[in-house]
């Protein structure tokens, strides 16, 4: 079976530190991996792809040197590999026209603004990866013990399988 | 490199599994059995490489099924690769004088001869043998002229009758499977339109807020609930309403161990009340059927919830004083309201009439899986069911619990069952002690093979046993099926034993030692709580 991973894209390593420590909990099923910047995220999801493995959710900062990161998730969404890999932008700074664009084209599934709650960022992902699990895992046992489990006992039982 | 060394043991475990059940198939090919019929030997190795398959699960299971019906279709029936051409091998008997023949010595088998009939039929008939030689000469007053022999009495026609491909085919038609495509139907719909939610909902109601009151009423409500659906989505189902109450209380507390484990334990326990509870029960019903035994609906749920409701309250009791609780009361929160809409409605009213129906199987004579095709045209004939809703049941179940029967009428009818019970000398064995074995090895076996399949390799050899007579005297066919299959039901030692053991073990509530402990205790008051049944009570249901 192959591994789901999540990404980070972060160019502020403090930022980056308080992301990954808030998502520690999801690691030993979801293996985690940051990029400092959209080029190095680009790097990192054909090396996923090469070893046969998934992404089931990135959470990607707006404003980073070089490309940002609304633009990072377009491309994301234009690919196949990446289509249905759940996408949450984490920002502060996205004006009204990139988040309405972030939404349009890159089918933006969440925003969380800047600065956040604590838990709020492992709400979101446990939230975006049981989704992604129930819509692309025939398997959903092994994520019941990080994920929603009412969610993943509905998907269970509505399937209906014996 | 964690995936990779994963995608390797993977793989080992396929080549294993492809060769072990390679060489099953083919051992009895190469190596000749005594007593067993060429037709025996093809039908053992379908048996090998089947049950290598589903014990290493090589391919899926229901994969394995699919490839033993598509094997017997090939190797068994009558318009298949070995028997399309065949006829029996004829000799003429050389008259000596008086009423003595010389025949070959190929034509005599245990001082018999076999007399042919027509190209596929013979019928044996008992000579005097004098001497022994080429040519034997043999004694008979019912040899004429014109009688002609069996050349060769290890011909692949002899102890066989290929039956028709379709046969095989017929058995995903059988009443068995038309019942549990029934069953699904309802199931099927009552997920759609929450009814079983629904009633968990108004069923939990009663039972209040102390601790061990909710869990005797999720233990109750689930397997009620799992009698007529499938187990594992009962259980799911059943968790939504007990995470709630697993977050109520602290992640140290004994309570949730107790919440997690009472749920696949009752959906497993629950499965045995009726036969379209889980497949191990069709297995049960259509071998005995084949023998010209019915099992009606009614009857079976007479049989078996005495064991159903014994079983649970002991699993309670157990739960109770392993892992005592230390809070005093929950808050339940039930919400959810009956679907008031037509179709709703229409479910609800098919599924009243369709199980009336099936316990009042004695007053109106209608069989079951008969009465099982009314859900069927109903709830598609008020698309309350629709093509996708259809096409979401279950099939792969049904597939295999039709390659199971497929694989037991081979057993049968090659004599490779009866070949298979005869190298022990059973009568020498208490009636007791027999059913005990039995129950025994299907318990260990079942622990760690899908219940099904433990069933289908189990339960044909139980059926010889009976139709050859050499079990000994007071062997009842349907008190040993009944035990294989109950035996079957009850294990639950492990995270593996049965799908909701999975699901349980996978909120992370409990650990395998927990699961262990009430599985072993269910597995060892169970057989014999069986065995007391099968003397006591069965008899009396049964007469």
């Amino acid at each position: 079976m192959s591994d789901i991973y999540i990404i980070c894209v972060e160019d502020e390593p403090q930022v980056l530190d308080v992301v990954i420590r808030d998502l520690a909990k999801l690691e030993e099923v979801f293996p985690i991996e940051i990029a400092h910047s959209a080029d190095e995220a680009r790097q990192l999801i054909s090396e996923i792809k090469e070893e046969g493995n998934r992404i089931g959710l990135a959470i990607c900062d707006h404003i980073m040197p070089g490309d940002k990161g609304v633009d990072l998730m377009i491309e994301m969404q234009k690919d196949p590999f990446t289509e249905h890999t759940r996408k949450v932008l984490l920002t502060g700074q996205a004006g009204l026209e990139e988040t309405i664009e972030a939404v349009n084209k890159a089918k933006l599934n969440r925003y969380i603004s800047k600065p956040w709650k604590p838990q709020q960022i492992l709400e979101v992902a446990v939230d975006e990866l049981t989704t992604y699990v129930i819509e692309h895992e025939k398997e959903l046992l092994p994520f019941m013990a990080v994920l929603d489990q009412e969610r993943i006992q509905e998907a269970i039982r509505s399937k209906g399988y014996v | 490199m964690l995936t990779r060394k994963k995608q390797k043991s993977f793989n080992l475990k396929t080549v294993t599994g492809l060769s072990l059940g390679l060489f099953g198939f083919l051992l009895p090919l190469i190596f000749q059995f005594d007593g067993l019929s060429y037709a025996g030997h093809i039908a053992l190795g379908i048996f090998l490489m089947a049950a290598v398959f589903w014990m290493f699960e090589t391919i899926p299971i229901y994969s394995t099924s699919m490839l033993v019906i598509f094997l017997q279709i090939t190797l068994l029936s009558q318009q298949g690769l070995l028997y399309s051409e065949t006829q029996l091998p004829e000799a003429a008997p050389e008259h000596q004088s008086g009423n003595e023949w010389l025949v070959p010595a190929g034509a005599i088998q245990d001082g018999k001869v076999l007399v042919i009939q027509d190209a596929r039929k013979y019928k044996p008939l008992e000579v005097n043998v004098l001497e022994t030689g080429e040519m034997t000469r043999v004694e008979s007053a019912d040899i004429s002229t014109d009688t002609r022999l069996v050349a060769d009495t290890r011909h692949k026609l002899v102890g066989y009758t290929p039956p028709g491909f379709s046969v095989f085919f017929g058995t995903l038609a059988n009443p068995i499977i038309i019942l549990f495509l029934g069953g699904f139907m309802l199931a099927g719909a009552s997920v759609k339109y929450n009814l079983d939610k629904n009633l968990t909902n108004v069923l939990l109601k009663p039972f209040g807020q102390k601790p061990m009151f909710i869990i005797l009423g999720l233990m109750i409500v689930t397997a009620t609930l799992s009698a007529f659906m499938s187990n594992t989505a009962t259980t799911a189902m059943m968790m939504t309403v007990a995470i709630p109450i697993a977050m109520q209380v602290s992640k140290e507390d004994k309570f949730r161990i107790i919440l997690a484990l009472s749920i696949p334990i009752a959906a497993n326990i629950g499965g045995m009340a009726t036969p379209i509870g889980t497949p191990p029960n069709a297995i049960v019903i259509a071998n005995l059927t084949q023998q010209g035994i019915n099992i009606a609906f009614g009857s079976w749920v007479a049989l078996m919830l005495p064991l159903t409701i014994l079983l649970l309250f002991i699993a309670w009791t157990a739960m109770r004083i392993l892992y005592p609780p230390t809070i005093d009361s929950f808050k339940l929160s039930l919400k959810g309201s009956f679907d008031k809409s037509l179709k709703a409605k229409i479910l609800y009213a098919l599924f009243a009439i369709t199980v009336l129906l099936w316990f009042t199987e004695a007053q109106h004579g209608i069989p079951s899986s008969m009465v099982a095709f009314l859900p069927i045209v109903g709830l598609t004939v008020t698309s309350v069911m629709k093509q996708e809703d259809i096409r979401s049941l279950p099939w792969e179940v049904l597939w295999l619990v039709a390659g199971g029967i497929a694989l037991g009428i081979s057993m049968e009818n090659t004599g490779l069952a009866m070949w298979l019970v005869s190298s022990i000398s059973w009568d020498a064995f208490p009636q007791l002690l027999l059913l005990l074995v039995f129950g025994f090895v299907a318990l260990m076996l079942s622990n760690f093979l899908s219940n099904t399949v433990t069933a289908t390799l189990l339960i044909p050899l139980a059926v010889s046993m009976g139709t050859a007579g050499i079990a000994g005297e007071g062997f009842s066919l349907v008190i040993t099926s009944l035990v294989i299959g109950a035996a079957c039901n009850m294990a639950m030692l492990l995270p593996i034993s049965t799908p909701p053991n999975a699901i349980a073990m996978s909120t992370g509530f409990i650990k395998t030692p927990d699961m262990v402990k009430v599985g072993i205790i269910i597995g060892l008051v169970g057989i014999v709580a069986v065995l007391v049944l099968s003397q006591l009570y069965w008899p009396l249901i049964m007469n």
